[in-house]
């Protein structure tokens, strides 16, 4: 069986297919076979067979895809090709598109750019909440500007987006539809949510993998292993923890495993995808960059479902955490689950003492805009903070009121409404009710 | 008690490898010592064994932080947890709390910015030091390969700790780069350690190849004919993935690609999945190497030529560990060295950007000791790479006045000197590869060694057998995997009792 995996992203110039032989010995497939269209579109292929039985796992062959067998002759792989068409989308750019189509051209592609790196920013966190994208945020952490800027300009070549203004762009009907048959076949994770977790994400996994890796050895009477963490705050804590277990190590194997297996077990995601990277006695686990081609995902997509794993796994110990008490203990002591900014913090516990923002603007010696943007965003995250002070409650319904009223919830069209309200007033009221009024 | 019962009693080695025993035997009575093994005859238990017998702390002195990490890590595989390294992974409050309870340690490692911090200076000469130790020695030397500005300090430090017992370790020195060691050092006497730079169980081999694409061809010939684990260097991370990944598709090996350019997890994973024997190939930058301790790697192909013979040798010195016969092959295509040129130049700052920061320091009248705060933006406004910004800020950082225009030229001095200095390093390594004489000869030659005994494969020149290092097991067939998370966790976590 073959598969076909990891494209470059630029389709129309640099359409590399690549297959993979998986199953090694299966008889029916002599050798291993490369396809590779090069820019001049001519075509090389590593054997003198023209069919090939493939199993379409990817992405760039729609009208194939998601059939376990086909026979494809080469000239087939060439028609698809030469159709002139963009074929399909990437992983990431169903993400794009979908977050776009959110958007919905009110944000330029930097908003977006900011919510997947999880930019700490008043601005970054509103918008999250605004356009409910809370569970994208700070997923991926490692995405580049300039990246994004090349997906814009080929999904505006494919005709997928339209630019409506400088870095805003809308989705065209073509793009829509691509996008819905894209998450027909590969729909997005939907136990991801990054708002919640990011902060503990990371640490709870290079805790988890050391862990892991230091009963595996317990158990096996191994002392002499390098750890496969190599960050110090990392190391102390796993060593303090395993002293502050009680019972013995092969207690403590017995018992992770047992969390592990009763929190991943699900048929709504794919533990193998969390499994095939631990690392135990004399066996090494997989980088990502390995596990996404054993699997046969591109990175990206493996990424998010490797995330949307442990996400699930992160709700169901928070459910019930004296079931899990190891997984919970590495995932409690970490940074803790709200998240305000440095400085938004500052300005919560000086309101919480009775300051007026007024006087927080004068005691921190910041702008009243600033402060207002703080409370904005203490209102997103700290659900008990009562910001009838700040907005009277009748002005609260009708600013409620005229949201509903208008579905692209443009700040100024609001404000025509509702012509009392301040643009902070508005901010806020959005920011306290905004998911639970709006569907 | 004699040293083999120490080294019983406290490490998992029968014996002693070429030049320990030498160079313990001087430690322990007394000499500075400056010892030259060769890579992968254990450096570190010179300085580990004598811990166990002198009195006090031992400080080692090391370049690269994860050269410092790994050993600290194997130290600690070995069962001794009074082991600390200095460095800047250390969050404030651990480096304080270290600080304190400096007494506790045994083994303390320190990055040579550490030493610079006058709190921690102030710290370490209330310790009692035992031993001095810096490894990678010669980059203290102008004429090392590898030049390290702040290692200049480390003399002055010696003093101020009341210059104890010392022991500078490294692969690869001159006898000219020797003797600046001990003069920076500050030794007045010492005694010193040479075992030959020669590998008898590595044979050298040199091929031409026509272009780049018939050396990743020939590259891929070479990874399925010989017996492995092996390992394959490359100047560029791009053509290193390129390399893996082409290997990979043509599914006959597992290889896997190593830079600077990979995630710390990545990193460690792929490092201990090649000593673990997952794989059975790297394709690496020079990042990849240090502190790997594994016994059978049986060929080193470069796949780019190396920048200097010591580090040729260092890297080929990766195999043979365990004393069985092993290859290295250099592939070199006419004009390789253009890259090489290109490399060293590209490592330094140019004149254009040398004028330029000082046009902008002089403007803003910026002393030099406020540099540091600035990194981002004068890196940003002249265009310098870090390493360039390193080497800047060490040259500006210890002076011991500022006068701009004197300063600037002095700093191009040193930049020109460098760039000679290397540009000589390449052309010998371009001498070597083109010699039609034996290659062992001319390295043994250039560090004041005489050839004893040529090994039969000596090298491409004197003629080699090639069968002698062919796989001769067919390549075991890969198993079908039939994935099954539950199973295997289960391997991982349960003894095998437990596991239906
Ligand atoms: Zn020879």
């Amino acid at each position: 069986m073959l598969i076909f995996t990891d494209f470059s992203e630029n389709v129309f110039l640099n359409p590399i297919v690549k297959l993979y032989r998986q199953h090694f010995n299966k008889k029916s497939f002599e050798n291993v076979y490369q396809i590779s269209f090069c820019k001049n579109e001519t075509l090389k292929i590593k054997h003198s067979a023209c069919h090939f039985h493939v199993k379409i796992m990817v992405y760039y062959f729609p009208a194939i895809a998601g059939r376990e067998f086909f026979s494809v002759s080469v000239k087939d792989l060439l028609a698809l090709q030469y159709k002139g068409d963009r074929m399909g989308l990437t992983y990431l750019e169903s993400v794009v598109l979908s977050i776009l189509k959110r958007i919905n051209g009110e944000r330029t592609i930097y908003a977006l750019l900011h919510l997947l790196q999880g930019k700490r920013s008043s601005q970054t966190i509103q918008d999250a909440h605004l356009y409910k994208l809370t569970p994208y945020f700070s997923t991926y952490p490692t995405v580049s500007r300039s990246r994004l800027e090349k997906m814009m300009e080929s999904l505006k070549r494919g005709g997928l987006v339209e630019e409506i203004a400088e870095g805003k762009v809308l989705l065209t009907s073509r793009g829509e539809e691509k996008l819905r048959l894209h998450l027909a076949k590969c729909p997005l994770p939907e136990f991801l949510n990054g708002w919640k977790y990011h902060q503990v994400t990371e640490s709870f996994w290079e805790r988890l993998t050391l862990l892991v890796q230091v009963s595996s050895n317990l158990i096996h009477q191994e002392r002499s292993y390098i750890p496969i963490r190599n960050k110090q705050e990392t190391l102390s804590w796993v060593k303090q923890f395993i002293k502050q277990q009680s019972g013995d190590r092969y207690t403590l194997a017995e018992r992770l495993y047992e969390e592990l297996i009763s929190a991943l077990e699900n048929s709504a995601i794919k533990p193998e995808l969390v499994i095939i990277r631990l690392t135990g006695f004399k066996k090494i686990g997989l980088t990502l960059s390995q596990a996404s081609e054993q699997i046969g995902m591109e990175p990206t997509h493996y990424h998010y479902e490797f995330l949307n794993c442990l996400h699930f796994m992160f709700n169901k110990i928070l459910d019930v955490p004296s079931a899990y008490p190891l997984l919970d203990g590495l995932l409690n002591k970490a940074e803790r689950l709200e998240p305000l900014t440095l400085s938004a913090k500052k300005t919560y516990k000086l309101l919480q003492l009775g300051y007026s923002a007024d006087e927080v603007a004068a005691v921190r010696n910041l702008k009243q805009g600033t402060i207002e943007d703080h409370i904005v965003e203490i209102a997103l995250i700290k659900t008990e903070f009562d910001i009838d002070y700040y907005v009277p409650a009748s002005k609260q319904e009708r600013i409620l009121l005229a949201a509903q009223q208008i579905s692209a919830k443009k700040l100024k069209q609001m404000k025509e409404r509702v012509t009392d309200a301040s643009y902070f007033e508005i901010r806020l009221v959005l920011a306290k009710y905004g998911d639970i009024e709006w569907n | 008690m004699e040293l083999k019962q120490y080294l019983a009693k406290y490490f998992p080695f029968p014996d002693f490898r070429p030049g320990q025993h030498e160079t313990i035997d001087a430690v322990i009575e007394k000499n500075h010592t400056i010892s030259m093994l060769p890579t992968g005859t254990g450096k570190s238990l010179c300085y580990q064994l004598p811990g166990y017998i002198l009195e006090g702390a031992v400080l080692v002195v090391s370049p690269l932080l994860s050269l410092m990490q790994d050993q600290v890590e194997q130290i600690m595989a070995m069962g001794e947890k009074r082991v600390i390294a200095l460095n800047s992974f250390l969050s404030p409050q651990q480096k304080a709390f270290a600080l304190l309870n400096l007494e506790n340690y045994k083994y303390i490692f320190l990055s040579p910015e550490m030493l610079g911090m006058e709190s921690v200076q102030d710290r370490l000469k209330r310790l009692s030091v035992a031993l001095f130790v810096v490894d990678e020695a010669h980059c203290i030397s102008q004429w090392g390969y590898d030049f390290r500005p702040d290692y200049l300090k480390l003399g002055e430090f010696r003093k101020k700790l009341g210059k104890p017992l010392t022991l500078a370790l490294t692969a690869t020195a001159t006898e000219e780069v020797r003797k600046d060691i001990a003069e920076k050092l500050y030794l007045e006497e010492w005694k010193e350690v040479v075992y030959s730079v020669d590998r008898p169980a590595i044979s050298l081999a040199l091929e031409r190849v026509a272009s780049f694409r018939e050396k990743l061809e020939r590259t891929h010939e070479l990874v399925n004919f010989f017996k492995g684990p092996g390992i394959i260097y490359f100047s560029s991370k791009k053509v290193a993935e390129q390399a893996a990944s082409q290997l990979r598709e043509k599914g006959t090996k597992k290889a896997m690609a190593y830079h600077g350019g990979l995630n710390s997890e990545s990193r460690v994973l792929i490092q201990q999945q090649f000593i673990n024997g997952q794989l059975d190939v790297v394709c690496a930058t020079s990042a990849f190497g240090m502190g790997i301790n594994k016994d059978n790697v049986r060929y080193v192909i470069h796949f780019h030529m190396p920048m200097q013979l010591e580090s040729y040798l260092q890297e080929i010195g990766r195999a043979a560990r365990d004393g069985l016969d092993s290859i290295a092959i250099l592939l070199y295509s006419p004009g390789d060295e253009q890259l090489a040129y290109q490399l060293a130049e590209a490592e330094l700052p140019d004149q254009y950007q040398v004028e330029r920061l000082f046009g902008v320091l002089m403007e803003q009248q910026i002393p030099y000791d406020g540099l540091s705060q600035r990194a981002e933006e004068l890196s940003m406004v002249c265009g310098f790479t870090e390493i360039q910004w390193r080497i800047i800020m060490e040259y500006l950082s210890n002076l011991e006045s500022q006068n701009y225009l004197a300063d600037s030229e002095t700093l191009m001095q040193l930049v020109e000197n460098r760039i000679a200095v290397k540009k000589q390093q390449i052309r010998t390594m371009l001498d070597w590869i083109q010699t039609p004489g034996c290659k062992r000869e001319f390295i043994l030659e250039s560090f004041n060694e005489e050839l004893a005994n040529k090994p039969a494969n000596c090298c491409s020149s004197c003629g080699i057998n090639r069968e002698h290092y062919k796989e001769t097991k067919s390549s075991i067939e890969q198993e079908e995997t039939v994935m099954d998370w539950k199973h295997d966790l289960a391997s991982i976590l349960l003894i095998s009792e437990r596991i239906e």
